[in-house]
């Protein structure tokens, strides 16, 4: 009895650990550095003028929700990037639609699902950062939840402890969790982490 | 028909039990029953008995900057170890200001409280900064009969949360939201019932629409309708009429909604259809095929556009309560 519960358990543990979806290039930043600070860079440039966030919810990245930001009220679209509504949406609103089609263009291109501007206080004062969330090529088994890689572009340098883990400040060890993940260090401004979710 | 018999026609009518009138009725001790009985359900379900009485609004916003001004805004307060004066007052002021600015934070299950500030301020303003300066001051307080006193894990926690945007700065709304999180218990919160740090993302936080109901009856004596449930969607087969009926100035209608349709978090195509999120209807409108709904939610509005059916997918509670 005892020995078919540990077979059980020895199979059951292989198949978790066999199952758990596998990213095939894991320093896909590095091979694609260009193309993701260049995106980073468009869209806080954009960003700045008037707020939004994009987010793919398709899987071939054709349809995008669209989070038109004004003081009093945020507008919810989801549009298909190739319809002309897109164009004429964001001209009713005043954003610059020739550079968020580029955006558009190079997120597509680049398996960008998401991007996002978030705030966030520091000794009282407002900082920015601005999150990025990819569609790796993955090796996926039935069941097993999606994997996505999301970096963080912060505007100032951070902490990161010994193991490359994101810290709240340089004084503490605590580590700075954002969307509940822990992130690790690429550069002393940009972080990433594998996450289940890409937002 | 004698005293007696009128009062056995009675307890046959409310389905008392028949042994009673086998039995030698004797006034006193049946009336002696039916006081303890009385007793046992206020004591236990108090929200039954006061629930439905309606009520106005019983305070304005200037009476609450009129109290906010007969107080010393500069006294810290040991209780609350990581709360900043500065930023507790200039927080009750914004909320007094602008009642929408109520903002429960990113990645946090603050957002049932923040529905539930969204009516408290409906009603009495001056109530909740008496309560927040009360509690704020002696550790203790009490609002519309609901008596806090959060636990030591909480009153730390309190202006110590990071990076859930505006909320970072807002040290009343940390305070409200953590209190208000600690005090009120639904089914949800048996596995994890004490604070812990970080817990304002997990089950300690969470809300079913049993528990958010309660709340909003506790907290604002609303009489209340509701219909769907955790799990189960309302079995209301046009929801723009039904909502559209109950919409008027003398109702707050929230949602309870699976919001992550609308905010995919991944391309999966199999989910699990359960609500994640409470909004608070402010306006539904018919535009050709689609329904237009303005919301309120994390400090602010939102308008969004959707056809029928995918309304009618993500509404699993709608919960009206009547000023």
């Amino acid at each position: 009895m005892m020995r078919l519960f540990l077979l059980i358990l020895v199979v059951v543990s292989l198949l978790h650990v066999s199952c758990s979806t596998k990213i095939v290039s894991n320093n896909i930043y590095q091979l694609h550095k260009e193309t993701f600070d260049s995106i980073e860079n468009i869209y806080e440039k954009l960003n700045a003028k008037k707020p939004f966030a994009i987010a793919f919810t398709d899987k071939k990245l054709n349809v995008a929700l669209f989070e038109l930001v004004s003081d009093s009220l945020t507008r919810i679209y989801e549009i298909d990037t190739h319809e002309q509504r897109l164009a004429d949406t964001l001209a009713v609103y005043k954003y610059d639609t020739a550079g968020i089609a580029v955006l558009i263009r190079k997120m597509q291109a680049a398996k960008v699902t998401w991007i996002n501007n978030y705030d966030y206080w520091v000794n009282e004062q407002p900082q920015q950062m601005i999150y990025l969330s990819i569609k790796p090529v993955t090796i996926r088994y039935p069941f097993s939840p999606p994997k996505y890689i999301t970096l963080a572009y912060f505007r100032t340098p951070q902490s990161f402890d010994e193991k490359g883990r994101l810290l709240d400040n340089r004084r503490t060890k605590k580590i700075r969790k954002l969307n509940n993940q822990t992130f690790y260090k690429i550069t002393d401004r940009i972080c990433y982490t594998i996450a289940e979710k890409y937002r | 028909m004698t005293f007696k018999q009128k009062l056995a026609a009675c307890l046959l009518r409310y389905k008392i039990n028949s042994s009673y009138l086998k039995m030698n009725l004797s006034v006193v001790s049946i009336f002696r029953r039916l006081s303890l009985m009385i007793i046992w359900v206020l004591f236990f379900y108090p929200e039954y008995c006061f629930a439905n009485f309606p009520t106005g609004s019983i305070s304005t916003k200037q009476e609450a900057f009129d109290f906010l001004n007969t107080i010393d805004q500069n006294k810290e307060s040991n209780l609350w170890p990581n709360i900043k004066p500065k930023l507790f007052y200039d927080n009750l002021k914004l909320n007094l200001e602008n009642p929408m600015s109520f903002y429960p934070g990113r990645s946090t299950n603050f957002c049932s409280y923040g529905a539930v500030s969204y009516l408290v301020m409906q009603c009495d303003p001056l109530g909740y900064v008496r309560f927040m300066y009360q509690l704020y001051a002696d550790g203790k307080a009490n609002y519309n009969g609901n008596y806090f006193h959060p636990s030591a894990a909480v009153m730390k926690a309190a202006g110590s949360l990071r990076f859930k945007g505006v909320l970072d700065i807002r040290h009343a709304e940390q305070m409200w939201f953590l209190v208000l999180a600690d005090k009120f218990k639904g089914y949800l919160n048996i596995i994890n019932k004490k604070f812990n740090p970080g817990d304002e993302n997990t089950f300690w936080a969470s809300t079913n629409l049993a528990k958010y109901n309660r709340m909003v009856r506790k907290m604002c004596h609303y009489k209340s309708e509701s219909v769907g449930s955790d799990l189960i969607k309302p079995g209301v087969k046009d929801l723009y009429s039904y909502l559209n009926k109950r919409m008027d100035s003398t109702t707050i209608v929230t949602l309870y909604i699976n919001n992550r349709i609308i905010h995919k978090k991944t391309h999966d195509k199999v989910k699990f259809s359960i609500p994640t999120h409470y909004i608070i209807l402010r306006e539904l409108v018919k535009v050709n095929d689609l329904l237009a709904i303005r919301y309120w939610d994390y400090g602010g509005e939102t308008l969004l556009q959707l056809y029928p059916d995918l309304f009618k997918k993500i509404v699993f509670g709608i919960s009206i309560f009547r000023k």
